[in-house]
């Protein structure tokens, strides 16, 4: 069994991000690390492998920075990396980005695919499906659980206000919502064997992609600009005993905001 | 004049409050001559989704067809894709539910369109349509436009107000989609809904959550209380969820849900930025917590520096006493 796993590198949490004077990007400290759902994506593919024997690609697309979650994957298991790095691919939206993950995926079609729910800096959640959409494949999004059978996988997703339990043909995509597993950290040894490991890339051309379908070129949602999230006015604190600011607070959100 | 279609999502009996809020805008462009209006939706309509729907459109179909009475996001991209293309239709619009948010990216791929998900604001005059979208978890907000024709978009829930249902008469048409048996190829085996009644966390006008400060998983009791006299949902932060006193759907922040409410009520949380990525774009955030110097006053209109264990019984019964009940 073939498994892949898209991952994408992007700011850490915690990372300070700012919207540059004119408004025309963001100023990002300079913290990384992989897409918190795409870790689960990679976590269950390695015990996919340790239980059926799978052989884990992982592939990412981003600039040159990124070869660090690729090492990551390699340093917790994986077997081989693929890296869409050219600078074509870059500053794409959803589409673009699904189209040259989905022709690097074809390339050497596998079982299964395995991605997060979304990226948690764009928030998009589009790519996992889309991808799908591209390889005329079914997916399931948002799983709890994976099994995989004879050609099929049964899993549990979570919907709103409902748990799911669905059977998919394989090859198929599924992604990957917070509580299918708990991702492990890298050994010694797997960061020592990810040092070592060689990265291979895919241009545009070998993917048989034109200038015209990549990166922002080939995107169909352009991003304009940035604002700074609207400010709150600072906290205004209630106070007195217990029940007097319970009676404040009530009052006010009935009767200055509105909002009961 | 540009055609919209509003995809209109059914929760039982009535459309979803999401779609309500989508059709009330809708209400709104079809009035200022700015689009036609049309309302989809997919699989057998129930009587109370086609009266309450009928409402604020002239014209809502029905595409039917024995494969769409479950959802599927195989299904539902093909079926609303071909109507979509029939239709000529240049914008396609729906609440950003789990559902649009599965099955539209499919959508736009099939149908080569532009989408933006999870919008908080829709330049609907501008062609092609800007929109705003929340990036790094609210941490700014993106400007975008919509260079792709149709134009894709999920609307976060409490974007857009209810409007009152108005006079209006629309008709009700059905459209059967002719789907193939291997044009799906997943098979729901098992659903388990929650319990009737309760309010969803991401649509809920009123949030009460409950964090670490609250000690124990039974002290969540006053908090589903009065989020039950206030008709809203209760949400826990990640630590809460971790150390399983709630369930994983009530998570909000960064690996959880991403909340909207008109009104948030944090109660015995800190404030970390996990949290507060997934709530940031509240109304009024009211905070309770007995560290004066917790972060999530950074983030609140309101602050109590008191115990929730005290401070959210009290407020229940205050507003029980308001409300006469």
């Amino acid at each position: 069994m073939r498994i892949a796993v898209l991952v994408k590198q992007v700011p850490d949490p915690e990372a300070a991000i700012e919207v540059e004077a004119g408004g025309k990007g963001l100023m990002i400290e300079q913290k990384y690390s992989t897409n918190l759902f795409d870790e689960f994506a990679i976590e269950e593919a390695l015990r996919m492998k340790e239980k059926l024997g799978a052989k884990v690609k992982v592939i990412t697309l981003g600039s040159p920075k990124a070869t660090e979650v690729l090492r990551k994957a390699i340093a917790m298991g994986a077997d081989e990396v693929l890296f869409l790095e050219d600078g074509a691919f870059q500053a794409g939206d959803g589409y673009a980005t699904a189209l040259a993950l989905s022709r690097a995926i074809a390339h050497e079609m596998p079982d299964l695919i395995l991605c997060g729910r979304q990226g948690i800096d764009e928030d998009r959640s589009e790519v996992g499906p889309m991808v799908a959409e591209f390889l005329d494949l079914p997916h399931v999004g948002n799983a709890t659980k994976i099994e995989v059978g004879d050609a099929k996988a049964v899993v549990e997703r979570t919907m709103e206000g409902a748990h799911e339990t669905v059977e998919v043909a394989l090859p198929a995509v599924i992604t990957a919502q917070k509580g299918l597993n708990e991702p492990r950290i890298p050994p010694v040894v797997g960061v020592m064997r990810a040092m070592r490991a060689t990265i291979s890339r895919m241009t545009p051309a070998e993917l048989g992609l034109e200038p015209s379908q990549t990166g922002a070129a080939g995107s169909k949602l352009k991003t304009d600009g940035y604002t700074a999230k609207k400010k709150r006015p600072t906290v205004r604190f209630i106070k007195g005993e217990p029940k007097e600011q319970a009676a404040e607070a009530v009052r006010i959100l009935a009767e200055v905001e509105r909002a009961i | 004049m540009r055609k919209a279609l509003i995809f209109v999502e059914a929760k039982g009996e009535e459309p979803r409050k999401a779609s309500l809020e989508v059709l009330s805008e809708g209400r709104k462009l079809s009035e200022a001559g700015q689009f036609y209006v049309e309302a989809v939706a997919l699989g057998s309509v129930a009587e109370g989704v086609k009266r309450r729907t009928l409402a604020y459109v002239d014209r809502f179909v029905g595409i039917t067809d024995e494969m769409l009475n479950v959802y599927s996001p195989q299904g539902f991209a093909r079926a609303l894709a071909a109507y979509a293309q029939k239709e000529n239709a240049s914008v396609i619009v729906g609440g950003a539910t789990e559902m649009a948010r599965d099955f539209f990216p499919r959508l736009a791929v099939r149908l080569g369109a532009g989408i933006a998900s999870d919008v908080t604001w829709v330049g609907w005059d501008d062609d092609p349509i800007t929109c705003i979208r929340p990036v790094f978890g609210g941490k700014a907000l993106a400007k975008q436009t919509i260079i792709a024709s149709p134009a894709l978009l999920t609307i976060r829930p409490n974007t857009f107000p209810i409007a009152p249902p108005p006079e209006r008469a629309g008709v009700y048409e059905e459209r059967h989609a002719g789907l193939a048996p291997d044009q799906i190829q997943t098979r729901v085996l098992k659903v388990e809904e929650q319990p009737k009644g309760k309010v969803e966390l991401m649509e809920a006008d009123v949030v009460v959550a409950g964090g670490r400060g609250l000690k124990a998983a039974e002290n969540f009791g006053p908090l589903e209380e009065l989020a039950r006299v206030l008709g809203g949902a209760v949400a826990a932060s990640r630590s809460v969820v971790d150390a399983k006193w709630r369930d994983q759907d009530d998570q909000v922040g960064k690996s959880g849900k991403t909340v909207s409410p008109r009104l948030y009520i944090a109660a015995g949380i800190s404030g970390a930025i996990h949290h507060v990525m997934g709530m940031d774009t509240s109304g009024v955030i009211l905070a309770v917590n007995n560290d004066p110097n917790a972060v999530i006053f950074n983030y609140a209109n309101y602050g109590i520096v008191g115990d929730a264990l005290e401070i959210i019984p009290a407020m229940t019964e205050e507003f029980r006493k308001r409300a006469g009940k």
